[in-house]
């Protein structure tokens, strides 16, 4: 394919999710049928679009086409597309888990009033992360950074009246909106070091504390966007959008966008960096799965698995292996996808079932439900095989990708102690990660039927099948290598190729795995007490320290700015306002009594004359009578005495 | 004999005629005060006829005023008894229809 013909049809790609955004707002509301099967039409175009052009353009070398954006001075800045393999697998997952979403979608949002809404900003989000993946510079990827955002929050915040959904949006962006605050700072001292924002090359010339500086401030972003710890608690409060915004957010796009670029930026980092990015990501891991395991809701523990593995995959950038990380990225977002679809389509039909036999409680708790598998047949299947590649069981996509992080921590902590707890702590992860698996599914789905026994429950309709099944279909092994066992195939051979394998470690995890399922299954079914720690449960009071930390001080600070305010510059301006109006009065005196007076007394002047004037042609005979005589007398008296 | 008193007199009666004539409200009492101030008027002419008292041209002027005067008052008598009928009234200021 022509270079050209290649940016064509890329823009083209990119184009799509935008257009279907625009036509989404632009249909008439008495057509509005149309804009799920129109959206959904236009991303199945673009996917399949993205998908051929993947395996067209699979090992090609990277192609860089600039433009120049806008010039200051001597410099340039260039706005372009940097494409690459690792550029072509998130093109792939972006557009086909949105196209799986927008399906989904149809179904579960249909007669949802703000729906052509939904669409354009399910189609705006689409298209802000195509940007991100495809800019190939940090300034143009920042403004698809915010764009996405700002997608995530208008769509968290998609039942504005819903005051937690609307918090919840406002949450998220206003976390992310701080840790954002270390992208300008790197994109600053990137701008100052090198003089260019381009991605395809980093010329820091032996300034190692700038370089590790800006390489931290963008992990400072990438820990708000990918929800790493301390910023993790806007994730879960997002489960307040709708459940196929979450599938979106968590596997193609939003959360993603993080780890995207750590892969992009990896040779900006620094081993010290790096360590710092194991840290950071081994402790989310351990953390997430910890409060995974101590949710009642259905949505919020696939939330705080997200983050779990969020937290592998950064972990996985950070020792070195960005290859796996993006192989975890893809099986991730193809089991999460299908896992938060399955909550999905158990949310919808329970609620669906609710209103026909009108009983009403909690459906995302997963207290309330159990038994589900025989009234949900496809459902079950589907979201065991995802929980099975979440759990990373054998023959599923998750084990050889979890695999893969694990020989790579393992080969990165070599014989350093304090590595090697890092390690142990993604092992340790990856143990938790089984337990809260098969909890959710107990609880879903096998345990005897509680208060969802009241309703007859029904499978969801067809359109919301296909994207489950083709979910849980991508959540199988081959979608890694054609060996089930091994995890270096098509993707890893052409991203970060001869990558380390430990035969002892992919072993202990292949008997180990089924052996720690069977035996949470165990628990869970012996285990009849359903306690749960609060702090675990709070996600670690995250939101509280919050509130504390900065939330209080900021209140405090406005209020003695208010103080200031009212005390200090209001007396001053009041003051001047006093002094204005007395003397605004002062004039208006002037006005009144001289001004006006001057004018009042010449009008009366000529008003009295005028009546004098008057008085002698007022139609009296005998006064007309007395002037003439007054007149003879005094003519008279004239003429005789002068 | 002096003619200084009549002439006094006359004044007097001018004057009163001529009082009456702005005061009164009712036409016909204007009308008499205007005889006053005719006959003040007489009497001066006959008063000024003595200073040359071969004529008689004082006299015969008197005669003549008195005439007219009667034409006068007849004529006036008149006109106010037509306007009496037509509006009711002979007070001059109530018949204001020609004022504008």
């Amino acid at each position: 394919m022509s270079s050209q013909a290649l940016i064509s049809t890329l823009l083209l790609i990119a184009l799509l999710p935008l257009l279907s955004a625009l036509v989404a707002i632009v249909i008439p509301a008495s057509y509005r049928w149309v804009t799920p099967l129109a959206s959904s039409l236009l991303l199945a175009l673009a996917s399949v679009l993205s998908l051929l052009l993947s395996i067209s353009q699979w090992n090609e070398p990277t192609l860089v086409w600039e433009n120049t954006w806008f010039s200051l001075g001597e410099s340039t800045v260039t706005a372009g597309i940097l494409l690459n393999n690792t550029t072509l697998v998130l093109l792939s997952v972006v557009t086909f888990i949105s196209f799986m979403v927008h399906l989904f979608s149809i179904g579960y949002m249909a007669g949802d009033k703000g729906e052509q809404r939904y669409y354009s900003m399910l189609g705006f989000f689409t298209f802000a992360m195509l940007g991100l993946v495809l800019a190939d510079n940090l300034l143009l990827l920042f403004v698809f950074w915010e764009l996405v955002g700002f997608s995530s929050y208008m769509l968290i915040g998609h039942w504005r009246e819903k005051d937690a959904a609307t918090a919840a949006a406002k949450k998220a962006f206003i976390i992310n909106r701080i840790a954002d605050l270390g992208f300008i700072i790197a994109l600053l001292i990137i701008w100052t070091h090198t003089g260019s924002f381009s991605l395809s090359s980093f010329n820091f010339e032996e300034q190692e504390v700038w370089r590790t500086g800006a390489a931290l401030c963008l992990l400072l972003a990438v820990m708000g966007k990918s929800a790493q710890l301390p910023f993790f608690n806007w994730l879960s409060s997002a489960m307040e959008g709708p459940t196929p915004v979450s599938a979106l957010i968590h596997a193609a796009t939003m959360v993603v966008a993080g780890v995207f670029l750590l892969i992009r930026v990896f040779a900006l980092f620094t081993p010290l960096a790096l360590d710092v990015v194991v840290i950071i990501g081994s402790t989310t891991a351990v953390l997430g799965a910890l409060a995974a395991l101590h949710q009642f809701d259905f949505k919020r523990i696939l939330a705080y698995s997200t983050i779990s593995q969020l937290g592998l995959l950064v972990a996985a950038v950070g020792t070195g292996a960005y290859g796996v990380a993006l192989l975890h990225l893809l099986t991730h977002a193809f089991f999460k996808a299908g896992l938060f679809l399955g909550a999905g389509a158990v949310i919808h039909s329970l609620h669906q079932a609710q209103h026909s036999s009108h009983v009403h409680f909690d459906v995302q708790d997963i207290r309330n439900l159990g038994g589900l598998r025989k009234e949900m047949p496809i459902t079950f299947f589907c979201f065991s095989i995802c929980s099975a590649a979440l759990a990373g069981l054998p023959l599923f996509s998750g084990f050889q990708s979890k695999d893969a992080i694990l020989v790579s921590v393992f080969s990165w902590s070599g014989d350093l102690v304090w590595r090697q707890a890092f390690a142990w702590t993604i092992v340790i992860t990856s143990i938790l990660t089984i337990f809260y698996t098969v909890r959710m599914l107990w609880f879903v789905f096998f345990e005897e039927a509680k208060k969802t026994s009241l309703l007859t429950i029904q499978e969801v309709p067809t359109i919301m099948r296909i994207p489950l099944v083709l979910l849980s279909l991508g959540s199988l092994w081959w979608m890694v290598a054609f060996h089930p066992l091994d995890f270096s195939g098509w993707l890893l051979d052409s991203i970060q190729p001869n990558q380390e394998h430990n035969l002892f470690i992919t072993w202990l995890s292949l008997i180990s795995i089924p052996t720690l399922t069977v035996l949470a299954f165990l628990w869970f079914k012996k285990k009849k007490k359903r306690s749960t720690h609060a702090f675990l449960q709070e996600g670690y009071y995250l939101d509280y320290l919050n509130s504390l930390l900065v939330t209080k001080p900021v209140l405090a600070m406005s209020t003695v700015s208010e103080r200031i305010d009212k005390r200090g510059l209001d007396g001053i301006l009041h003051g001047f306002a006093y002094l204005t109006v007395g003397l605004a009065h002062f004039l208006a005196w002037i006005d009144k009594n001289i001004v006006d007076g001057l004018v009042n007394t010449s009008g009366r002047l000529a008003k009295g004359l005028g009546s004098i004037a008057r008085s002698f042609s007022g139609g009296q005979i005998q006064s007309y009578i007395f002037w003439s005589v007054f007149a003879l007398v005094i003519s008279l008296f004239w003429f005789l005495f002068y | 004999m002096s003619l200084q008193p009549i002439y006094i007199l006359s004044t007097l009666l001018f004057s009163i005629g001529l009082v009456i004539v702005l005061v009164k409200r009712n036409a016909i009492l204007v009308l008499m005060g205007i005889e006053l101030m005719l006959n003040a008027a007489n009497l001066n002419l006959t008063a000024f006829n003595k200073t040359v008292p071969a004529s008689l041209d004082g006299q015969v002027f008197a005669l003549f005023v008195m005439v007219i005067a009667v034409c006068e008052t007849a004529v006036g008598l008149a006109i106010i008894l037509q306007v009496y009928r037509y509006y009711h009234t002979s007070v001059p200021d109530e018949i204001n229809e020609l004022k504008g």
